[in-house]
């Protein structure tokens, strides 16, 4: 941004403070600290940190790389995860605070760089998603707040003179047990930076029964600057010297530009710096955004076909239809390659009294996350790269931009501010990102390039939630039981889409949710029939989750239905051996109002059923109940009853939240959301043509916590695979037509 | 729609000697016993290229995506689908081989080289006005700035016995004029500029005139009052370009004609429907003079009070319904609210002449609602102005809206505003959703050289 | 052209037909306003002009001319934006926080022309999309502005 432009945008903001203003200089004048005024109380410069050690440090160990407490106690810490929305960095606030004794409140959080420091997943690698950042690092987080503390104590003695034993601590202050005198932790972290970072297994961690945060509805963070507009996202920023990139890209992936017919014209519209062909794409430079993308938009490309040699993207053929490939997912030979297996499924199916089979249907699905996708990038005179991009994994793009540019991966600074949503957007996937072209860009004009992509431009190149068909078959007894299962799923998982597929294996993305169900069917049969997809596959909000549990649990219903069993009662049964699931089944129920199935006459005369679905996605345990009624021959569910339990919790505010996040995905999935291909293209480019859930379709969301104490599991997605099969369960009953594909626009049912 | 066989076979009982007379009769043209000159003139090029711009040849003969001319956009008909012709200048599947009297022939009588009779969707009852050095510019032109494009043309999927195409040359002799524009007398320069504009080149009777029941256009000049005087096309209510007030011209000066046709909007309205085609490809290109000469023209057919009904006239008073509290009291109005009046107003005014209002606007006030659903399921095709996208478009709604918000929601707007246009019923709705598509989003310039 | 943007003037450079959106984030600078479509179907880019809640991503710059237009960076100038920022952190609103600008232009906008609206009135109004799901959240923070009088501290 110019000089003058700052100016006037800090003379607009009404109160004096520019507009721009950073999270972090927001909290600390909230918190009574003149902006500049403070001092950095202790840090390890990240270039210093990795010289040093040469990547052999231990992820989550070095408490300076995480941690800064400046003068006035506030506490700023580099979260090893990325915020999206899921309120991690306020659950990393309350599990160092908690270890620390700083209260959440005084936290500033941001995005660590990328770096070993950071890997604190299984210390090999991070990753904000799989609803792991949370469970996989808790422990760590809390020895780390407990090493800072123990630092803290250690520099207390000597200033104090005291020995250790006498000092304690209270939120942001120690403590002389003797004296009484506190000394606060912003006084005292110039002298604790000097002092050897403790062994992490020589802290004594809190005795949970004394959390103070942890287990509490602290409040997020993030809340006042995202209610006021102040929080930002890549699509924000903006550095000095900047211009702006807008792009057209292919219709189909695998293609490159062969001419643009009318360059010249484009050059001389208004605004235009310049036109750039870009790996299957054609881009406009300009000082404005909306010159960009109005030039890229006018540019008149024709495009041949791209040389596909070692390429890891696919060739979309001009030819491709969703609806001819649904069909043959369906009709596709072959009993796949086996995930799960348990008994003899074969005498079962004979010895079986009756027998259901069936074919479901899942679409392929877009993250819509509201925020498009952009970069900036800007290369430094010293030789070094910034790059701001929304990201969930930075060292995998950095490790991936270092190919790109040569340069070593010290060289590239990758910044991860807030997403605007993600649900599995933000991964590495190859065509799906703009920072290739924002570094291209970069590297063309000699100038800071911010690439955004229009919605359009989004939607064209947003890898998918992969399809499947799977092919059921069940087996009931005399009584009308479940006694055999087979599953095979005709799909392609998004793990091997993107690393590779080995014929020898089954990529567990695929089959989740169908494999790991804890129903007692003796004799079970899950499976994974590979079928390459055309289209760029990504995960989704609960990845193989998202569709599975839906083809599961509804297939249970269609045998439940089959064999004269109530829904709920066969569920009750099947898993009497398992405490945990029958006590997250009841509670469902009982949250619910007591089981009831319908259809039933509601108070305002509408006829209504409810449906149940399970899942155990990411550790946790959920079960949702819907309720439903047709009107106009479209499905309105009124309320969902959702019980999760994630065996321990940090923040059950944060859950309740997520929850309902993920319920409502999952609701916007079932009821209307498709992405449908016609040669080759999507035939939806904006959320016009590809509606999402709208504020008037949204049912109120009931949602009871159940800590069983078990090992802490995910919470950004496993509130999501139950809402589905719950519904079509629903829609089931009350309409008496079975659902076995989504989504319910898509049907027509007499009513 | 069998009328039309109906009534060409019906023609056909007339006289069985003279019908085969007609029908294989191949007609004469001025140039058949000339050729044209090789290489042509850079004049006379240039002119033709103009003309192809007046007579819009490369919307209808290039498919989006493919090469101009070379033929291939689907033209659905009440019998089937017509697939227009490669007219780029190929010897094997283009017209490389037409001389100019071929050429001729097929533009001013609809008869192929070969001697096939074209459907009427090509408008040579049109084109037939336009005088020889015309046809010869344009001639030269096609054979030597349009590049050749090896392209098979489709055949139609009329089903016999509506495919024979004797019966046509019939239509010839009943519905076709036959004769080059003659100035009248009692007109100036600029009417009579324009009315050769308008009726020849221009074909705007091809939408705008009302057909009669064997798919002819009802009228070829003014010398009807239905010339002009508003159609049903397609899935498309193209209006009245008369003067009446509600759902033709009547509030429009010539200079809002020159500027709509010049920029694609005034303070009226935006091109949308096929009139974007005909926009995008032809009118802005013609000259100030000639635009001006149509408006003249336009602006001199009367108005017909009684089928055009009570003069529009603005009520603010429903911006008011709109108002959250009585929003919801009004079926449609809460639809409206929540899509339609964050770019077309409360007001109904539209925003300057970026977005068009719909208060007063033909389509919501013409007995025809069927431009107002199709835009409405479907959306706008991009309207591109001098080689600049337009900032907005309407995006298609068929996704959001059921048959019956959508005709609640236009019932509304139908008669919002002192709009008086008449109800909207689901099963319109249902049927225009039925055969058509949403509008593209792409950004089409179709190239002339 | 001029414009007047939170109670101060600017002149602006950019053909009338450009989308306000545009100019309040790339001209001046004021990011707090989202781009989410581009087609007046999310709202993230909802603003006031004259206290009704507007789409800037389908206002073209020269319709807005001599019009007080309100962006998220003023709202807690506003007595009424204020309450509403307060409820919404109250009620702990947003998620990713993308869609929570224009959430609360349309909030702020709402209340401001109707004090105590109805359940109707809300589904009326607050019809800006949310991929978070935030839904639930924003009707409860809604009930609750609705059952206070104005207050205009
Ligand atoms: S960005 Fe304006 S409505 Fe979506
Ligand atoms: S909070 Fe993320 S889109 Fe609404």
């Amino acid at each position: 941004m110019s000089k003058k432009l700052s100016n006037k945008v800090e003379d607009s903001f009404p109160n004096g403070e520019p507009v721009n203003i950073s999270r972090r200089r927001f909290l600390l004048s909230s918190a009574g600290v003149t902006a500049g005024a403070f001092v950095l109380g202790f840090g390890l410069p990240l270039g210093k940190a990795r010289a040093q050690d040469g990547g052999k440090v231990t992820p989550g160990t070095r408490v300076p790389a995480f941690l800064e407490i400046r003068p006035d106690n506030t506490v700023r810490l580099q979260s090893p995860f990325v915020e999206g929305g899921q309120g991690v960095w306020t659950a990393m606030a309350q599990i160092v605070g908690e270890e620390l004794d700083a209260d959440p409140k005084s936290f500033v959080v941001e995005s660590a760089p990328a770096g070993q420091d950071y890997l604190v997943i299984n210390n090999v690698m991070r990753i904000t998603g799989g609803s792991n950042s949370v469970r996989s690092s808790y422990t760590t987080m809390r020895k780390l707040g407990a090493m800072a503390r123990h630092m803290l104590l250690q520099a207390a003695s000597t200033r104090l003179n005291v020995p250790v034993e006498q000092l304690s601590t209270e939120p942001g202050y120690v403590i002389n047990t003797s004296s009484g005198e506190k000394t606060s932790y912003g006084s005292l972290a110039k002298d604790a930076l000097d002092l050897e970072t403790p062994d992490p297994d020589s802290v004594k961690l809190r005795d949970p029964s004394t959390f103070r945060w942890i287990g509490k509805p602290v409040d997020r963070l993030d809340i006042y600057v995202k209610s006021t507009g102040k929080a930002e996202y890549t699509i924000d920023i903006s550095v000095e010297g900047m211009v702006h990139a807008a792009v057209q890209h292919a219709p189909r992936l695998g293609l490159d530009v062969a001419s643009i017919s009318n360059e010249a014209d484009v050059r001389a519209m208004k605004g235009v710096m310049s036109v750039h062909r870009l790996p299957g794409a054609v881009a406009v430079v300009a000082e404005r955004w909306w010159h960009a993308k109005v030039a890229a938009e006018a540019l008149q490309v024709e495009w041949n076909k791209r040389d596909m040699d070692g390429v890891k993207f696919r060739y979309m053929p001009d030819d491709f239809s969703t609806a001819a490939f649904s069909d043959r997912l369906a009709n596709e030979p072959g009993d796949g390659k086996a995930a799960e297996e348990e008994g003899d499924i074969k005498s079962a199916f004979s010895d079986a009294t009756t027998t259901v089979e069936a074919t479901y249907h899942s679409q392929f699905l877009h993250h819509g996350q509201l925020e498009p996708a952009s970069t900036l990038a800007r290369f430094n005179d010293d030789g070094t790269l910034d790059m701001w991009m929304p990201n969930q994994a930075p060292e995998q793009f950095q490790a991936q931009i270092a190919k790109l540019t040569g340069l070593s991966a010290e060289q590239i600074k990758v910044h991860s501010p807030m997403l605007g949503g993600f649900f599995g957007r933000h991964f590495l996937y190859p065509e799906a990102n703009p920072y290739p072209q924002a570094i291209q860009l970069a590297k063309e004009v000699g100038r800071p390039v911010k690439v955004i992509w229009s919605r359009e431009e989004e939607f064209l190149r947003d890898p998918l939630r992969p399809m499947a068909a799977v092919k059921f078959r069940g087996g009931l007894d005399a009584d009308g039981m479940p006694v055999a299962l087979e599953a095979i799923s005709v799909t392609e998982g998004p793990s091997e889409a993107n690393s590779g597929h080995d014929p020898d294996k089954v990529d567990s993305f695929a089959v989740e949710g169908l494999t790991g169900k804890t129903y007692a069917i003796a004799n079970r049969r899950i499976a994974q029939n590979y079928v390459e997809m055309p289209a760029m596959l990504a995960y989704w909000r609960s990845v193989g989750h998202s569709m599975n549990d839906f083809f599961y649990e509804t297939f249970l219903d269609e045998m439940a239905d089959k064999g004269g069993q109530d829904p709920y009662e066969m569920r009750l049964a099947l898993l009497k051996d398992n405490k945990r699931l029958t006590t997250l089944l009841k509670s469902v129920v009982d949250l619910s109002g007591g089981w009831k199935r319908g259809p039933f006459s509601a108070d305002d005369g509408s006829q209504r059923a409810r449906g149940v679905g399970m899942a155990s996605p990411f550790g946790t345990e959920s079960a949702a109940i819907a309720e439903v009624s047709m009107k106009n021959g479209e499905v309105i569910v009124h309320d969902v009853w959702e019980a999760i339990d994630p065996g321990s919790i940090v923040n059950p505010a944060i859950i309740e939240a997520q929850v309902k996040s993920a319920a409502a995905l999952g609701l916007s999935q079932i009821l209307m959301e498709e992405v449908i291909y016609e040669k080759g293209e999507p035939t939806a480019r904006n959320y016009d043509l590809y509606p999402i859930l709208r504020p008037d379709q949204m049912p109120q969301i009931h949602v009871r916590i159940i800590e069983s104490g078990a090992k802490m599991g995910g919470i950004g997605e496993p509130g999501l695979p139950p809402v589905l099969p719950a519904v079509a369960n629903a829609v089931s009953t009350l309409t008496g037509q079975r659902v076995r594909s989504m989504p319910l626009s898509n049907l027509r049912f007499e009513s | 729609m069998k009328k039309f066989l109906l009534t060409v076979l019906g023609l056909g009982v007339v006289g069985a000697a003279g019908v085969a007379l007609i029908a294989t009769h191949t007609p004469s043209s001025p140039f058949d016993d000339k050729k044209a000159a090789t290489p042509p003139s850079a004049d006379l090029v240039k002119r033709g290229e103009y003309v192809a711009r007046l007579g819009d040849c490369v919307a209808c003969h290039t498919v989006p995506g493919g090469k101009s001319f070379a033929g291939g956009l689907e033209m659905g008909t009440p019998l089937g689908s017509i697939f227009t012709t490669n007219i780029t200048p190929d010897p094997e599947t283009g017209i490389g081989n037409y001389t100019l009297a071929d050429f001729d022939r097929a533009l001013r009588e609809g008869v192929a080289a070969d001697g096939h009779r074209l459907y009427p969707a090509m408008p040579y009852p049109s084109y037939d006005k336009m005088p020889d050095e015309d046809i010869e510019a344009l001639y030269a032109y096609f054979m030597t700035e349009v590049k050749p494009v090896k392209q098979a043309n489709k055949p139609s999927e009329i089903e016999w016995p509506l495919n024979m195409r004797w019966p046509l040359a019939l239509w010839n002799v009943v519905f076709t004029e036959g004769e080059v524009y003659q100035a009248k007398e009692a007109h100036d320069e600029m009417w009579n500029r324009g009315a050769y504009l308008v009726q020849g080149p221009g074909h705007c009777g091809s939408c705008h005139t009302p057909r009669g029941p064997a798919m002819n256009e009802v009228a070829l000049d003014e010398s009807s009052e239905e010339y002009l005087s508003g159609a049903l096309l397609d899935g498309w209510y193209a209006p009245s370009l008369r003067n009446d007030p509600n759902i033709g011209l009547g509030r429009w000066s010539e200079e809002d004609v020159y500027a709509y046709l010049k920029n694609g909007r005034n303070q009226h309205g935006v091109v949308f429907g096929s009139m974007v085609e005909a926009f995008n490809n032809s009118t802005q290109f013609m000259t100030d003079d000639d635009l001006m000469s149509i408006a003249h023209y336009l602006k001199s057919l009367p108005a017909d009070p009684d089928y055009d009904g009570p003069v529009w006239s603005y009520d603010p008073d429903t911006a008011d319904e709109l108002t959250r509290d009585v929003a919801d009291k009004v079926p449609g109005a809460q639809t409206y609210a929540a899509n339609c009046a964050f770019c077309h107003g409360r007001d109904g005014l539209g925003k300057n002449e970026w977005i068009p209002p719909l208060a007063g606007v033909s389509s919501m006030l013409a007995p025809e609602a069927q431009s107002a659903i199709n835009v409405t399921l479907n959306g706008s095709t991009r309207v591109v102005s001098n080689g600049v996208p337009d900032s907005y478009r309407m995006p298609p709604y068929r996704e959001h809206l059921s048959d019956a918000q959508m005709a609640d929601v236009l019932t509304y707007a139908r008669s919002a505003w002192g709009n008086h246009g008449d109800a909207v019923t689901a099963d319109e709705v249902a049927e225009l959703r039925g055969h058509t598509d949403p509008a593209s989003i792409d950004v089409i310039i179709l190239q002339m050289r | 052209m001029k414009l007047s943007i939170n109670n101060k003037t600017y002149d602006v450079d950019a053909e009338g037909d450009t989308p306000l959106l545009w100019v309040i984030r790339d001209n001046l600078g004021l990011t707090g306003t989202k781009y989410g479509c581009g087609l007046a179907q999310c709202g993230a880019c909802s603003v006031m002009v004259d206290g009704v809640v507007t789409r800037s991503c389908v206002t073209p710059v020269d319709s807005v001319e001599g019009q007080e237009i309100t962006t998220i960076e003023a709202i807690e100038n506003d007595p009424v934006g204020k309450r509403v920022v307060e409820k919404w952190v109250e009620h702990q609103v947003p998620q990713c926080g993308y869609c929570q600008s224009g959430q609360v232009m349309a909030a702020t906008a709402l209340l401001k022309e109707i004090e105590n609206p109805t359940q109707d009135d809300v589904d009326a109004a607050m019809v800006n999309l949310c991929r978070c799901g935030t839904y639930n959240a924003i009707h409860a923070a809604l009930k609750d502005l609705s059952g206070n009088e104005g207050d205009a501290s």
